[in-house]
C-alpha cells in the first residue's frame, strides 16, 4: 500500500485529493436527499462518489473520500465518530481499485463499465467496499458504546451500496473516457516503482472477502446477543476480521495496473501520456 | 452561498491558538465519555454550552437544535429497544444521547470559532505533513464554490423539467445523475491547470514552508490548557472513587 504515501509527491495527485474531497463534501450540501430518519438516514447521492473516485484516482480517490467525509462532518456533525468515518471512507475508496486489479489480472484492467463483466465487477467491489466501510464505522461506534453494531452497519451499508450500485456505474461510464483523455487516471500519474506489487493476489482477493463477511457476521451475531454495544465479541472479533481485510489489501498491490498502462503507452503509435510531478 | 460555520466574533475564545482549540475539542470528547450517569453528563453539557455562550456562538447551536433533538429521541428509542425495553434502557439511552449531543455541540463550537485556514495551519503545526494540510484547506475553500455550482446546476435542470420528488426509490436516485455529472466534470477538468499553477508558484520546491498565518501560544492558551487539565483530572478522580458510573 505504499502508493497511499508516495502519491503525495505528485502535485496532480495532491490536487485530485483536494478536488475529490471538495466535490464529495459539496454535493452533500445542495443535493441533500429526502430524509427517512432525519439526522441519520437520508438518500445521499454523494455516496456514489467514493467508489468512482477510487477506481479513477486510486489512492488520491481514497484520501479524497476520507477528507471529503470529514469536511462533511465539519458542517455540524463533527464528533469522535468522525474518526471512524474518516477511516471507513478511506477504505471505501481504497478497496475498489485494489480488488479491481485482482479481478482483471492479466487482462485489460481498464476501470470502465463498458461490458457486462465489468459492470458485475463494479457491483461486486461496491458491495464489498460498502460493507468494509460500514463495518469499520459501526465497529468504532460500538467501541465508543454509542449504538449497537448491527444498527449502524445496516444504515451505512445499504445507503452506500444502493446509491453506489445504482448511480455509480452511470457516473463511471460518463467520467472514465474524460478522465483518461485528461491524463488523470492514477495509473497514468504514478510510476510502477511507487506502487506496491501484489503478493499472492488470488489469496489476497479471497482473504478480503473472508475478512469482510467475517466482520459482518461476527459483529451482527455478538451485537444481537448482548445489550452492551462494546461487548468483547464485537470489539475484538470484528477487529480481528478487519485486520484480515487490511492484510489482504497489502497483498492485493496495484503495480500491475500501472505497468499495464505503461506497456500500452509503449506500443508503437500509441499516444504518450505525460507523468508530471 | 457560504456554508462555512465560522462566526466572526471578537472574543478570547476566537483568539486562542488553533492547536489549543483542537486540544479543547479532544478533551471535551474525552470528558463526555468519562461518566455514564445522565446527571453528570448534564453538568458537562451545561459547561460546554456555557463555553459556547462565552464564545458568542449560540446562534449556530440554534441552527442544529432540530438535529440534536432528533438524535436524542432516536438514541433513546434505540436503547429502549436494545436495552431490554425497560427503564434501565431508557436511562442508558438518555445518557448516550447527552453524550452524543455534547460531542456535536463541542464540534460546532470549534467550527464556529476557528477559520478553515486556522484548521489547516493547526494540523501542520501539530505535525501533519504540509501536502495533506494543503489538500484539506484547499478542499475546505472549494466546497462553497462547488456547492454553489451544484445549486445552479440543480436549478437549471429543474427549470428544464427535472422532477426529483416523484418516482420510486431507484428512480429518484437515478434522477441525481444529471446533477452529479456536470459538478464532477466542471471541477476535475481544472486539475492540470491547477497543478501547473501551483508548481509555477513553487509548490513543493522547498521542503520547508513559510506561512502567512502565524498562530502563537499566548498566556491565554496556557490558562485554558491548565483549566482543561484540572477538569480532566477532577473527572477521572471522581470516576475512580465511584461517582458518575
Amino acid at each position: 500500500m505504499k502508493e497511499i504515501f508516495t502519491m503525495w509527491r505528485h502535485t496532480q495527485m495532491v490536487v485530485l485529493v483536494a478536488l475529490s474531497a471538495a466535490i464529495y463534501a459539496a454535493v452533500l450540501i445542495p443535493f441533500k436527499g429526502f430524509a427517512i430518519v432525519p439526522g441519520f438516514i437520508e438518500i445521499r447521492p454523494a455516496n456514489a462518489f467514493p467508489v468512482v473516485f477510487g477506481l479513477l484516482f486510486g489512492p488520491a480517490g481514497a484520501w479524497g473520500s476520507a477528507i471529503g467525509n470529514l469536511i462533511g462532518d465539519f458542517f455540524g456533525t463533527l464528533t469522535l465518530g468522525s474518526i471512524g468515518g474518516f477511516v471507513g471512507n478511506f477504505f471505501l475508496g481504497l478497496l475498489p481499485y485494489k480488488v479491481w486489479g485482482a479481478f482483471f489480472r492479466g487482462r485489460n484492467m481498464e476501470t470502465n463499465v463498458d461490458t457486462g463483466k465489468r459492470l458485475l465487477a463494479y457491483v461486486a467491489v461496491t458491495v464489498l467496499a460498502s460493507a468494509v466501510c460500514a463495518a469499520i464505522i459501526s465497529w468504532w461506534i460500538a467501541v465508543l458504546g454509542l449504538y449497537p453494531f448491527q444498527v449502524f452497519f445496516a444504515l451505512i451499508f445499504f445507503n452506500n451500496a444502493i446509491i453506489g450500485g445504482v448511480i455509480g456505474p452511470i457516473l463511471l461510464y460518463a467520467f472514465y473516457p474524460r478522465v483518461k483523455r485528461w491524463g488523470l487516471l492514477w495509473t497514468e500519474i504514478l510510476e510502477p516503482e511507487e506502487v506496491s506489487a501484489s503478493r499472492l493476489q488470488r489469496i489476497g482477493n479471497l482473504l478480503v472477502w473472508i475478512g469482510t463477511i467475517g466482520a459482518v457476521v461476527v459483529g451482527v451475531f455478538f451485537g444481537l446477543s448482548s445489550k452492551n454495544p462494546g461487548t468483547p465479541g464485537v470489539v475484538i472479533g470484528v477487529a480481528l476480521f478487519l485486520i484480515v481485510v487490511v492484510i489482504a489489501s497489502l497483498m492485493l498491490g496495484g503495480r500491475e495496473q500501472v505497468e499495464a498502462v505503461e506497456a500500452e503507452e509503449e506500443e508503437p503509435g500509441a499516444p504518450r501520456v505525460s507523468r508530471a510531478r | 452561498m457560504d456554508p462555512s460555520l465560522y462566526l466572526d466574533r471578537n472574543t478570547w475564545v476566537h483568539r486562542l491558538d488553533p492547536r489549543t482549540k483542537m486540544l479543547l475539542l479532544i478533551a471535551t470528547f474525552v470528558l463526555a465519555f468519562v461518566f455514564l450517569n445522565p446527571v453528570y453528563e448534564l453538568v458537562i453539557l451545561a459547561l460546554v454550552v456555557f463555553f459556547g455562550y462565552l464564545a458568542k456562538v449560540l446562534s449556530n447551536l440554534r441552527r442544529i437544535r432540530f438535529i440534536l433533538i432528533v438524535i436524542a429521541i432516536f438514541t433513546i428509542i434505540i436503547w429502549f429497544i436494545f436495552g431490554g425495553g425497560n427503564l434501565g434502557g431508557v436511562i442508558y439511552g438518555i445518557s448516550i444521547a447527552i453524550r452524543i449531543d455534547i460531542t456535536i455541540i463541542a464540534g460546532m463550537i470549534f467550527l464556529s470559532t476557528t477559520r478553515n485556514e486556522e484548521v489547516a495551519i493547526g494540523l501542520v503545526r501539530l505535525g501533519i505533513p504540509y501536502r495533506f494540510g494543503f489538500a484539506v484547506s484547499t478542499a475546505l475553500r472549494l466546497v462553497p464554490t462547488i456547492a454553489s455550482t451544484g445549486l445552479t446546476i440543480g436549478q437549471a435542470q429543474r427549470s428544464r423539467g427535472l422532477d426529483l420528488d416523484s418516482g420510486n426509490l431507484i428512480e429518484r436516485i437515478r434522477k441525481y445523475v444529471p446533477l452529479l455529472v456536470p459538478v464532477f466534470v466542471s471541477t476535475i477538468r481544472s486539475t492540470n491547470v491547477f497543478s501547473m499553477a501551483l508548481e509555477s508558484k513553487g509548490f513543493g520546491a522547498s521542503p520547508k514552508r513559510t506561512f502567512y498565518l502565524q498562530p502563537t501560544i499566548s498566556w491565554r492558551d496556557g490558562v485554558v490548557l491548565a483549566v482543561l487539565v484540572a477538569l480532566l483530572v477532577a473527572a477521572f478522580v471522581l470516576r475512580a472513587i465511584g461517582f458518575g458510573g
